[in-house]
């Protein structure tokens, strides 16, 4: 017989919830039923740890059945296994179908108790909130409830967005005029500063002004970041209006301007003619002097 | 010169012809800054006595003279490197804008002039005998040159191409022999070759057609080769070399622009618009642009913002923007269309001499202003034409009138037509600069009278002749004769305009061009009922300075209930009262709509005009065909009619200034009625902010409801919803954004009745700065960032009353203190994020300077002189430098003001220099001799050294220090300085200051030696030129080196200066000679050459100072090299006397020269001074 203190439930955890209890009592239950396998066996006692092990396996066996049958099921576009499932599963499995007859009518067999009742009872209920929804029918009735609908519906919630424009602009401009603030004080703490006043350097400190070759890149290109800013805009310009030029003119000047200086390159209709500019030619090499 | 330049063309004032140069650079070192090459000159004598070919050259050290391969002497004499010699203590500009002229003429290529003198070798005698061509072969060497030649080299690492290293040629005027050897004048056209060679990395533009660019044999430089044959002056060829990015114009491939590198983006936006203005001008001008190519070239520190030279002009890359940039658009434009316009006039055609100037600024100017109509549309014309003549009409009255075709009375002169200013018209350079700017914008106005006289088609079809003409001429290449056709003279322009149009415009001509000043009209008018007629009074004012009497018609513009109504008068001598019917019966017409002169009919509201009279308003000269002032009085309803209904520009303008003197709330009303008006020009509009603000102070006590032009900027620039917040830019709209940008600054001027700008003000313009938002815009929004802080440095008033000491973060007063944050953080943003051209930071560095003047934060010039440094941006530099200014003047800072000058003397950007000049020229910071602690000897030292020989390498910098000297001192003798030792005579009635200067013996031995080849008596007393001379020719090199070690540092004399510098110790005035001339014409200046190193110390010793062995003997003054010219004031008894004294008092010093101060002498001597002395003085060493 299995030892009675591969049941006992531990000492000292009287406050084990009902959960682990529902839990323990399914564990027994295979553990029973291992026990009975190595009784009829012919085993009269076992280390505890053996049993656990296999048990363990015995576990892992019913998994990969019903695995392997839930996999056939789909397979075949079924949602629920048919026998021949797990027949065929099992037979895969190694296992000997047509024996399982004869097998279950065995003489010696031990006949197991039902496993104790009132597993899974009473899950705290918490708070309930809402009305749980009822299982459908091809649940079993021992399978948990659902849970509380606030644990798993989902309902998107956001604030009302700040649609006033005033306080969008408000804020959008103190935001930048903080970020700008902050990133010139800090500049202007890391590095060298013109005081405005002798007595109090940290008020308003201008960042010093150093003299650089080439002035005019940084003066006239523009920043890095107003140019990002503004190549997201369509980049059309609209100088144009500024004069009331016309701009049917396009086409009229290189045809009149190229009749007029004639000299220059001559348009070939349909043909686009190479730009000829002295300043394009490839550079002539000199003449190769020949050395005795 | 001055040979009479009729009608029959141009006469050459050389005795021979220049047909062909060529230009060979060798090679340029940007390391060392110079630049070695040659020019050889094919040159064909008109005299079979040629003997020597007078060329310019400065600055370049000369090392060989060929003429047909034979090695020729050569002497060099540049009188306008040290333009007063000796230690005169004299001190006026009368003086020395005399002196100066004289040395300018001394070496004018336009009379035949120059500095370097060549002699031609004998064994060619019998070659120029028979007039054969010469080929006059120079080789040169130009180091560190302070002008004509900028290289910009900067401070990095990597290679000098990497470095973006450029050089670039520059001038005033005809500045072309400042580096390199040649006939420099307009008149003298010849065709060109030209080579460079550079490195591999760099491209080399200059004029003419790059025929071949080719590899030097070991790969690592490249020539490029330029033929120019259109026959072109000296004075129109430029270079420029550098590391430049190539754009080849999309329209027109034979148009080439070049910037340095990374800017090409910018280059090619900007250049996107250029063949519309060539197409423009080929249209109007019926003849295409007369060279085969053109090249426009971007530079950093550029002289000027745009230089035309033959083909090609030379620009500042400042100019070059991007598309988002509104501001700087126009402006660009207007300046290539101007540089274009002078290809046409002023490059391919030239002038015969400096007094037809104004006519080829005149085409080119208004060309250039029928482009500006055409693209910019009348009202921009029409407010240019009105803003050019109201300065020009200012600076006349102001200052003094601007003649355009002076003719000089040769032989006996005695009025000079310009004696009483202190600068002579003679040559453009001696002009100011703001003369010159004037210059040009009154030819620009003369033409555009001319065109009224005998309209604008006549007009083109001259221009067009003369194109034609030159055209023709040009295609002649090989009869050089033919070439004077592409001069032209003021003479020649108006054959062709008779010729052309049959009309006379003669009267015209004489009264704007040959005579200076502006006619000057008070008005006033009387409505007289019962005859129903207008009386108008006009008076003229011509007495006063820059004035001129007019006579002849009258446009006067009379807008009566029934239309508008031109009317003739006749101006006559005496007569000022005129009646003008009227057509319209006083009483109105219910509902009427009122014609106007284009024809438009309005309703107006008639409730406010004069029930008696049908005028409404009455216009003087609507056309502005004289050069005028006219202040006309009418009621204030009148002006405002005027201001509203009145729809041509200029009349608006007239009102809205007039208006400025009636604020009442019906001007206000017109004011803000203009402003709203969308129609309306915007440049009237922005006129109206100012004048509004203006009213509404003027109002301050019975103004209502919110500052003036709040509402109106609020409905049209913010959000409806909530009215405190500016929409988000949007600037497609141009006339709108300058609205938008000028009425924040109009409306900070307003004060309330305690002086103070409105607190309601200065929180709405921080809420502008706050809630800008340009993340949505197409376009910068720098501009008007910058016009911002404008405004709110304009909200400032002064503080109350503290130290500077005392001015502590404490003290500030709140409203500064949101001032000065809001300034702090743009000034600390543009470090991070520089916007286009530094806007912003120059608008901040300006009020700064406002809140430091108003005594919110102590008054100090450091943080300006940090940004007024050399590598800061040009435009940042110049706000500062103002600032600067600004400082020296309020503080009377003498050692911010000797910081200036340090500046003005070495800072490596000419513009800057000029800059610096010409701010302190506008606020000086001493006015015309008063009190004041900055006014010292010291002072008047420093800018008289800075006039005399500081500024010689830049005729433009020298005429801004002669201006500065005359805005501190006035025109005669700084008040600071210790009265002069007896004797010493100002001669201010004839305006030529015959100082005697504290002459000194010369050596014994140049005296004894001496003959002077000019004839002393053939001078008299215009200028004076004054030589010096080297006392012992003979001298070897280590005297030279002595000589170097003790000049001083900033040493910037010539040849002269040097020579004198020797002996030091003994005698400053020795080896110096003055003469004195009477005719400019006749200066010898073969006597000047004298002043020659000997043939290898001068190679040492100073680059200009370049002599030849031969020269010594062979030269025309045969028995010494330190020949002297000399004066005798003939007839003069007084003169006699000193005459004789001096000459005891000269040999006196023979023997004790070298131990005599000058101060023994003075005081030996007292009656030296008297003003004959220093003449007759030499005349009589000749007569020894």
């Amino acid at each position: 017989m299995v030892e009675a203190s591969c049941f006992a439930v531990r000492p000292g955890r009287g406050g084990a919830t009902a959960a682990e209890n529902y839990f323990a009592a399914r564990r027994r239950t295979l553990q029973v039923a291992a026990s009975a396998l190595l009784t009829e066996a012919g085993f009269e006692a076992t280390e505890y740890a053996a049993l656990e092990t296999l048990t363990e396996m015995l576990q892992s066996y019913i998994s990969e059945v019903g695995r392997s049958a839930r996999a056939l099921c789909e397979h075949t576009a079924r949602t629920h296994p048919v026998p021949s499932d797990l027949l065929l599963c099992l037979s895969e499995m190694g296992f000997d179908v047509e024996a399982l007859p004869a097998y279950a009518k065995r003489t010696h067999r031990i006949a197991l108790s039902a496993p104790p009742t009132s597993h899974m009872p009473n899950t705290p209920k918490g708070l309930p909130t809402g009305q749980r929804r009822a299982r459908p029918q091809y649940i079993p009735a021992h399978y948990p409830e659902f849970p509380d609908p606030h644990t798993y519906i989902r309902t998107p919630t956001y604030r009302e967005p700040l649609t006033e424009y005033q306080v969008l602009r408000e804020r959008s401009a103190a935001q930048r005029r903080d970020v700008e603030r902050a990133l010139t004080r800090f500049v202007a703490k890391t590095g060298p500063t013109y005081n405005l006043f002798d007595t109090d350097s940290a008020a308003f400190p201008l960042i010093s002004c150093q003299p650089s070759p080439n002035t005019y890149l940084s003066a006239l290109l523009p920043s890095h970041l107003a140019e990002e800013a503004a190549s997201l805009d369509n980049r059309d310009n609209g100088i144009t209006t500024m004069g009331d030029s016309e701009n049917g003119h396009g086409l009229e000047a290189v045809h009149s301007s190229a009749s007029l200086l004639p000299d220059m390159g001559v348009n070939r209709p349909g043909e686009e003619p190479p730009i000829d500019n002295p300043y394009l030619r490839p550079v002539r090499k000199p003449k190769v002097r020949r050395r005795k | 010169m001055n040979k009479k330049k009729g009608d029959k063309g141009f006469e050459s004032p050389r005795p021979f012809k220049l047909t062909h140069q060529v230009l060979c650079i060798n090679n340029i070192n940007f390391q060392k800054k110079s630049l070695i090459g040659y020019v050889e000159l094919t040159i064909f004598p008109y005299l079979a006595s040629l003997n020597k070919i007078r060329l310019n050259c400065k600055q370049c050290l000369i090392y060989r003279v060929r003429v047909n391969d034979y090695e020729a002497a050569f002497i060099y004499n540049d009188p306008t490197l040290e333009v007063c010699h000796h230690e005169t203590k004299q001190r006026n500009l009368a003086f020395f804008s005399n002196a100066y002229a004289a040395a300018v003429h001394a070496v004018e290529a336009d009379s035949g002039n120059g500095e370097l003198c060549i002699k031609i070798p004998s064994e060619l005698r019998e070659h120029v005998e028979e007039l054969r061509g010469l080929k006059v072969h120079i080789e040169f060497w130009l180091d560190q040159p302070k002008g004509g030649l900028q290289f910009v080299v900067p401070d990095l690492e990597g290679s000098m191409a990497e470095r973006s290293a450029h050089v670039f040629s520059y001038g005033h005027q005809n500045a072309s022999r400042f580096w390199f050897p040649c006939i420099d004048s307009y008149s003298e056209l010849c065709t060109w070759k030209m080579e460079f060679t550079v490195d591999a990395s760099m491209v080399a533009v200059s004029n003419g057609d790059l025929t071949e660019t080719m590899y030097t044999s070991d790969m690592r430089r490249k020539t490029f080769h330029y033929t120019l044959p259109t026959p072109t002056a000296a004075s129109n060829i430029s270079l420029a070399v550098g590391p430049f990015e190539i754009l080849v114009d999309p329209n027109m491939h034979e148009v080439t622009h070049f910037c340095l590198p990374h800017l090409l983006p910018l280059l090619k936006h900007t250049t996107t618009y250029l063949h519309e203005i060539f197409e423009f001008y080929e249209e109007i001008l019926t003849c295409r642009y007369p060279y085969s190519c053109y090249k426009t070239v971007f530079v950093d520190e550029a002289y000027t913002d745009a230089s035309s030279y033959a083909s090609m002009s030379i620009f500042s890359t400042s100019l070059l923007h991007g598309s988002s940039i509104v501001d700087q658009t126009p402006i660009t434009r207007k300046r290539t269309a101007k540089a274009l316009a002078q290809q046409f006039f002023g490059c391919f055609i030239s002038r015969i001499s400096w007094t037809d100037d104004w006519v080829l600024k005149g085409i080119s100017g208004y060309i250039y202003g029928l482009w500006m109509k055409k693209t910019f549309g009348s009202n921009e014309y029409n407010f240019w034409i009105k803003k050019w003549l109201t300065r020009v009409t200012d600076y006349e009255l102001q200052n003094s009138g601007i003649l355009l075709h002076p003719t000089f009375p040769s032989g006996k002169d005695k009025e000079s037509p310009t004696a009483h200013l202190h600068f002579s018209t003679r040559y453009p350079h001696t002009l100011p600069c703001e003369y010159y700017k004037l210059y040009q914008a009154k030819a620009h106005l003369v033409l555009r009278l001319i065109e009224n006289r005998i309209s604008m088609e006549f007009l083109l079809q001259v221009f067009n002749k003369l194109l034609s003409l030159a055209n023709t001429a040009s295609s002649q290449r090989y009869q050089s004769h033919m070439w004077s056709q592409m001069l032209l003279s003021t003479a020649g322009f108006l054959k062709s305009i008779s010729i052309v149009s049959g009309k006379d415009i003669q009267p015209l001509i004489r009264q704007w061009v040959e005579q200076s000043g502006v006619v000057k009209f008070f008005g006033t008018f009387v409505f007289n009922r019962k005859r129903n007629i207008l009386e108008l009074e006009l008076k003229q004012d011509c007495i006063s300075q820059g004035t001129q009497k007019y006579v002849g018609p009258l446009t006067v513009t009379v807008q009566e209930l029934d239309g508008s109504f031109n009317h003739n008068l006749q101006i006559e001598e005496n007569s000022t009262r005129h009646e003008i019917p009227c057509h319209s019966k006083s009483r109105r017409n219910k509902k009427k709509k009122i014609p106007l002169m284009n024809g438009e009919e309005v309703d107006m509201d008639l409730s406010a005009m004069d029930s008696d009279s049908p005028l409404l308003w009455i216009r003087v000269d609507p056309g502005m065909t004289l050069l005028r002032r006219i202040s006309f009085e009418q009621p204030d309803f009148m002006w405002q009619y005027q201001l509203r209904y009145e729809r041509s520009v200029a009349a608006q303008l007239e009102a809205i200034q007039a208006l400025e003197q009636y604020p009442t709330p019906a001007s206000r009303l017109a004011l803000t009625d203009i402003l709203e008006h969308e129609q309306c020009f915007y440049r009237v509009r922005l006129e109206a902010t100012q004048c509004l603000a203006k009213v509404a102070n003027a109002m301050v006590n019975t103004w209502s409801g919110p500052p003036a032009m709040k509402s109106l900027f609020t409905r049209m620039f913010c959000c409806k919803s909530c009215p405190n917040i500016i929409k988000t830019n949007n600037f497609s709209n141009f006339q709108s954004y300058f609205l938008q940008k000028n009425i924040p600054i109009a409306m900070a001027k307003q004060r309330d009745a305690h002086g103070l700008c409105p607190k309601e003000v200065l929180t709405f313009i921080l809420d502008l700065i706050k809630y800008n938002d340009n993340r949505k815009n197409k376009f910068s929004d720098n501009y008007y960032r910058a016009a911002l802080i404008e405004a709110l440095a304009n909200t400032m008033t002064p503080a109350v009353a503290a130290s500077n000491e005392s001015r502590t973060v404490e003290g500030l007063h709140p409203d500064a203190k949101l001032v000065l944050e809001e300034i702090t953080r743009f000034l600390n943003m543009e470090k991070l994020l520089p916007c286009y051209r530094h806007t912003v930071t120059a608008s901040c560095l300006r009020a700064v300077r406002v809140l430091q003047k108003n005594g919110h934060i102590p008054n100090e010039p450091g943080l300006f002189q940090a940004y007024a440094q050399y590598g800061i941006f040009i435009d940042v530099r110049l706000a500062a430098l103002h600032a600067l200014v600004d400082y020296t003047r309020v503080d009377t800072s003498s050692e911010t003001l000797q910081w200036l000058l340090h500046l003005v003397q070495n800072d490596p950007v000419s513009f800057v220099r000029h800059k610096v000049l010409t701010m302190l020229i506008e606020e000086p910071p001493i006015f015309r001799n008063a009190e004041s602690t900055l006014c010292t000897e010291a002072l008047v030292d420093q800018l008289w050294k800075l006039i005399n020989s500081g500024t010689a390498h830049d005729s433009r910098l020298r005429c801004d220090a002669v201006d500065l000297y005359h805005a501190l001192f006035g025109q005669g003798r700084p008040a600071c300085l210790p009265l002069p030792e007896l004797g010493l005579v100002v001669n201010l009635k004839e305006k030529k200051t015959v100082l005697n200067p504290t002459i000194k013996t010369e050596p014994g031995a140049a005296v004894s030696e001496n003959v002077s080849s000019t004839a002393g008596g053939k001078q008299s007393s215009v200028g004076e030129v004054v030589i010096g001379k080297e006392p012992g020719t003979g001298t070897s090199a280590s005297q030279g080196v002595k000589r170097k070690a003790d000049s001083p540092p900033a040493d910037v004399t010539g040849t002269e200066g040097v020579a004198g510098r020797q002996d030091d110790d003994n005698n400053e005035e020795s080896g110096k000679v003055k003469v004195r001339i009477r005719d400019d014409e006749e200066v010898d200046i073969d006597t000047e050459h004298d002043t020659l190193a000997s043939p290898k110390t001068g190679l040492e010793d100073y680059p200009s100072t370049q002599g030849s062995e031969p020269l010594g003997a062979g030269q025309e003054s045969p028995t010494t090299p330190a020949a002297r010219s000399a004066r005798a004031s003939p007839g003069n008894d007084h003169h006699h006397e000193h005459r004789k004294k001096k000459k005891k008092h000269k040999h006196k010093h023979k023997h004790k020269r070298r131990h005599d101060g000058r101060e023994r002498d003075r005081d030996s001597l007292p009656f030296l001074g008297s003003p004959a002395s220093a003449r007759s003085f030499n005349s009589l060493s000749m007569s020894d």
